[in-house]
């Protein structure tokens, strides 16, 4: 019998498994799903090792993550980062204000900063106890996202207009530090880096393709020069960013659940696994009938086709085990 | 001549020129064109084409800040003008995004998009306690309060706001709105309105005045 990584090899090379391999992202939920707060979970690789291996066994899930929160990154560079028991952890000051700032950033040692050393040791942790056995996904945030987290999402926003010199010198920066990180995380024994970089969908596909397309294509090439895959999340509607996305080169596209999963096939090819997409409010919200049978009919729509079942987004903190259940079922159900 | 200098106008707001806005503004003030005019025929037209834009999905969030950027720009030269001519705003509304929630791009482009049609907009922040918003209603009479939510942990919020509020001020109208918030939610939850995204927000607000 094969093993999970083995199974997810299989959906790269097109040799497609008998199941259709099930991936929600898990944060909030599978903290308290273990009895732990969501800010536990964000400060403790432990903890969030073992929320995400209990949510594995129960769930029968076919990867593991390191996702948690977009502040990792912004914490190695300064920024005061602060827990919160039941949400995400705050960033409480932006430390880059001006193109000083940027020139004075210090790029971090990710394996002395505390937040970034954390998941790596997560990654470390989980090569420990699946024995390699399992896909484990590290994470990073994407330049334009770790732009917004330092400057500010309004700000780098207008900036991208007003002042594109600003925003190019900051995503260069964070570039260094995305690559050092995603390397790391490879280096730990992580198979697959899934890049954050929720913010694209709320740009134009000119100004993806101006400032971000080749950045994406830079960290994307350097991962797969480490070994590993790439996955990569984009929240929101990014129907308008689909045909540049066909060119960055990631292994995996997440799609958020405004996205026409067929529309978005047509457009990227069928060399690209596609993840997703039932509205996470669904998933919360409906009956375990209902979530079945909307699985079902995304399965079906992938048939024969490189896909990974998951919600658009995160599995809401309130969402029914038995919902999550419901998604399993139709995933072992409703094969490829 | 008059009219020209108004679309140019418009036109620059629309592209978010902020410096040629403000001379433009002077210029026009200078040819006498009434300050209503100017914000009628020049502002709110602007920002009601980048808010249809928007909702076409041919302008995104940047194209908006910047457009409300430069339509402030010339607000700063306008008001005094208004005032002085007794120009009343077209209502008020206020809003915010509830407690536990920090996001609020939405919600700031919800407060652009009512400016931008002449409201006076009470932006009380994120992460508002239901007394905060009650205190901004009793302090400045709205015609509407807009709640916005990101999260599905926040979301649940809304309730508390829109139970208070209709407790004390019933004639206040509430519109929700935020990614994980749908229509079905809104009913639910006793609001008056849903908008499912920024430029629909003002919409739901003129079809909730005239309803």
């Amino acid at each position: 019998m094969k093993n999970k990584k083995q199974l997810f090899e299989q959906v790269v090379a097109g040799n497609l498994p008998e199941k259709t391999l099930f991936r929600p992202i898990l944060m909030h939920f599978a903290a308290r799903y273990s009895g732990h707060t969501y800010g536990e979970f964000a400060a403790d690789y432990h903890t969030l090792v073992a929320c995400n291996l209990k949510a594995l066994g129960d769930f029968d899930m076919d990867m593991v993550g390191l996702i948690s929160d977009p502040y990792r990154e912004t914490a190695a560079f300064g920024a005061p980062v602060k827990f919160i028991p039941e949400g995400v952890p705050i960033c409480e000051k932006l430390i880059v204000h001006t193109k000083d700032d940027i020139n004075n950033l210090k790029n971090p040692d990710v394996y002395k900063a505390e937040r970034t050393l954390d998941r790596i040791n997560g990654s470390k942790l989980y090569q420990e106890t699946l024995k390699g056995e399992v896909p484990v996904i590290g994470w990073i945030e994407g330049p334009l996202a770790e732009a917004c987290d330092l400057a500010g999402m309004s700000e780098i926003m207008m900036y991208l207009m007003l002042d594109p010199d600003f925003v190019n010198m900051l995503m260069d920066k964070v570039m260094i530090t995305a690559m050092d990180f995603a390397k790391a995380q490879i280096d730990a024994g992580c198979d697959i880096i899934g890049i954050g970089d929720a913010v694209c969908s709320q740009v134009s596909q000119e100004l993806y393709d101006d400032f971000v397309k080749a950045r994406h294509q830079e960290i994307i090439q350097f991962i797969h020069a480490q070994g590993a895959r790439v996955k990569l999340h984009i929240c929101g509607n990014i129907t308008h960013l689909l045909p540049s996305l066909k060119e960055v080169g990631m292994d995996i596209l997440d799609l958020d659940w405004q996205v026409d999963l067929m529309k978005a096939r047509e457009i990227v090819g069928e060399d690209v696994i596609l993840c997703g997409n039932i509205n996470p409010v669904d998933v919360q919200n409906k009956t375990e009938t209902q979530i079945f049978d909307a699985c079902k009919s995304l399965i079906q729509q992938q048939k024969d086709r490189k896909y990974i079942l998951s919600a658009g987004c995160e599995i809401t903190v309130n969402t029914p085990i038995e919902n999550l259940m419901a998604m399993r079922k139709a995933s072992l159900e409703n094969g490829i | 001549m008059n009219q020209e200098l108004l679309d140019n106008l418009s036109e620059q707001v629309q592209k978010g020129k902020a410096e040629e806005v403000a001379i433009l503004t002077q210029k026009a003030l200078d040819n006498h064109i009434a300050p209503d005019k100017i914000l009628d025929e020049a502002l709110i037209k602007a920002m009601t084409i980048v808010g249809d834009k928007f909702k076409r999905n041919e302008a995104f969030v940047p194209e908006m800040l910047i457009a409300a950027r430069a339509m402030n720009k010339a607000l700063e030269i306008l008001e005094p003008e208004l005032v002085k001519t007794n120009v009343q705003n077209k209502g008020i509304i206020v809003i915010g995004t509830v407690k536990g929630d920090l996001h609020d791009i939405g919600k700031n482009l919800v407060g652009i998009m009512f400016k931008g049609v002449g409201y006076k907009v009470i932006d009380l922040g994120s992460n508002v306690t239901p007394d905060k918003f009650l205190e901004a209603v009793e302090a400045h009479q709205p015609n509407f309060v807009g709640l916005s939510a990101l999260l599905t942990t926040t979301m649940v919020h809304m309730k508390e706001v829109i139970d208070l509020l209709k407790s004390k001020h019933p004639e206040v109208k509430i519109i929700v709105g935020g990614a994980p918030v749908s229509d079905e939610f809104a009913r639910e939850i006793n609001a008056d309105g849903y908008a499912d995204d920024a430029a629909s927000a003002v919409a739901v607000a003129k079809s909730l005045l005239t309803s």
